[in-house]
């Protein structure tokens, strides 16, 4: 669950990059994150994150309160959500199945597990044939596809996808969304940052618009492949 | 932290420089030219200061004693020079071990003359030599109020100017061998945080997925190390072959270097076990230390 109090963000610069924000996504839930460029999407996810800190308000993300949230625990909040970026932030020197297995390792997670909850991750996202391949040999789908099964590896309760699509051709965009889709029905909530409206409108579903540091749009909309 | 994951993160650290190679090599080759310049720098400041210590140690108080002595003076004087607290040594040498000496060292037409002399006119003397050096004047005075001693003859001037030597070559090679170790540090932290500034991303990834702090650092601890260990080890090589090459040299072909003392130059046996410790010891600290603090500023993410 990730909650936003009366969230406010001013930079040092002085610019207002979220004005007063008032947000609930519910354990569960899929949410599409859209808006203009500079209408403050990145700062959310970084609030989220705990990469910076609200100038005012508070945020909760999975039970953390992030404004009482030590340095030292960034750790544990972190390890309850998935991040998934635009530019994948693959490890570049581990192969796909070390860097899927890397956040069981970074949790302690028992050898034996990771022996066998990697392979099936990466089988969930359709690389068992590469799963020995280094990120430069992959494509950008199939790089995305990685940071999609490290992002899960973890079960973890929120995944955050931010313009996972941003990087990679239009055809390879409706698979990753579709895997995600597939992702959040069992269970896991998904916060999915996007500029692309023919995907949000394609798939559907909740619609937070940002804009000038304030929503300007949070509803549910249907999706247009439910009517075909 | 589980035994398992502590293997994975020397394992991971042990990767990282062969994955890191081209960085590896670069602060391989930074810590071992340091090492190098600081321990070749060390050696010769130790080796000099010997030297000036073995010319020291040579330096004598010559005693001269009076005429016509009985051997019970000659001993008792002995006992009492023997009981100053400064008296390293004391060895008698008699008139005629003196003329047998000073014949011997003679030319050969010298020789001829003085072999129709019938008359020893060298006195009996004690050659004493002294813990401290910078004392000698002092124990030389204390001599020369003893009951049967003729005159004393100390080379103090020679001995003075051996301790200013001493205490300028002192402050030289100890100002020369701190700034060496800040020079290397400076460069050595400048290479360990470029080697680390180009794996920032690696660092960044690991801190969104959820890494403590102690999980990055260990592999770059290790890794840092591990690359200052195989520089110590390469410093020692290098520093052996030059070390005993020099010493050769000055052993075997200078052989008047041994007046002055220089046979008392170290052998690299003598020094190894140190010279082994000192170098693994600072070439994993600062390598390990050091990368593991230019970890830290790429950790606040």
């Amino acid at each position: 669950m990730v909650e936003f109090k009366d969230v406010s963000v001013t930079y040092s610069s002085g610019v207002d990059a979220l004005n007063k924000i008032n947000l609930k996504i519910n354990d569960g839930d899929f949410a599409f994150v859209v808006g203009p460029s500079g209408a403050g999407k990145s700062t959310l996810i970084k609030l989220v994150l705990k990469e910076i800190d609200a100038t005012s308000g508070e945020v909760i993300v999975n039970g953390f309160n992030l404004r009482k949230l030590r340095r030292g625990k960034v750790p544990a909040l972190r390890r309850t959500i998935g991040v998934v970026f635009q530019d994948f932030r693959l490890i570049p020197t581990m192969t796909v199945y070390e860097n899927v297995a890397f956040v069981l390792r970074v949790i302690d997670a028992p050898a034996k597990y990771i022996r066998s909850r990697v392979p099936y991750v990466i089988n969930l996202v359709g690389l068992s044939d590469k799963s020995k391949s280094y990120p430069t040999e992959l494509s950008g789908g199939e790089q995305q596809r990685v940071a999609l099964a490290r992002a899960l590896v973890n079960d973890p309760k929120l995944i955050i996808a931010d313009e996972p699509t941003g990087n990679i051709d239009p055809a390879l965009s409706y698979e990753i969304v579709g895997l995600l889709k597939g992702i959040n029905e069992c269970g896991t909530t998904i916060l999915m940052v996007t500029h692309e409206h023919e995907l949000v409108r394609y798939f559907g579903g909740r619609i937070i618009n940002i804009n000038s540091g304030s929503i300007a749009f949070d509803e549910v909309i249907g999706g247009t492949n439910e009517n075909k | 932290m589980k035994i398992s994951s502590m293997r994975y993160l020397v394992h991971q650290g042990f990767k990282g420089i062969w994955k890191n190679r081209m960085m590896s090599f670069a602060s391989f080759c930074i810590m071992l030219v340091s090492l190098l310049m600081v321990g070749i720098s060390v050696l010769l400041a130790i080796n000099i200061n010997r030297i000036i210590g073995g010319i020291e140690d040579k330096s004598e108080v010559v005693v001269q004693i009076a005429d016509n002595s009985t051997q019970q003076q000659i001993d008792d004087l002995k006992m009492k020079i023997g009981g100053l607290p400064n008296v390293n040594t004391i060895e008698f040498y008699s008139k005629e071990q003196a003329w047998e000496s000073m014949v011997k060292d003679m030319s050969k037409e010298e020789q001829d003359l003085f072999q129709y002399a019938d008359d020893n006119f060298l006195p009996d003397t004690f050659r004493v030599t002294v813990h401290d050096i910078q004392k000698m004047t002092e124990t030389t005075t204390q001599i020369d109020t003893f009951e049967n001693v003729a005159s004393t003859r100390s080379p103090t001037e020679f001995t003075d100017t051996l301790i200013s030597i001493r205490r300028i070559l002192g402050i030289i090679s100890g100002a020369i061998v701190v700034a060496l170790i800040v020079v290397c540090l400076i460069i050595i932290s400048n290479t360990t945080r470029a080697s680390v500034f180009a794996r920032r991303k690696e660092i960044n990834i690991m801190k969104y997925v959820g890494a403590k702090n102690s999980f990055i650092r260990i592999p770059f601890f290790i890794e840092g190390m591990v690359v200052g260990l195989l520089a110590a080890a390469g410093a020692l090589g290098l520093t052996k072959f030059a070390y005993e090459g020099v010493y050769s040299i000055f052993n075997n072909d200078f052989k008047l270097w041994s007046v002055l003392g220089v046979s008392n130059l170290y052998s690299f046996e003598d020094l190894f076990l140190y010279v082994t410790i000192a170098y693994a010891a600072a070439g994993a600290l600062i390598g390990a230390i050091g990368t593991s603090f230019s970890t830290g500023k790429h950790l606040n993410v």
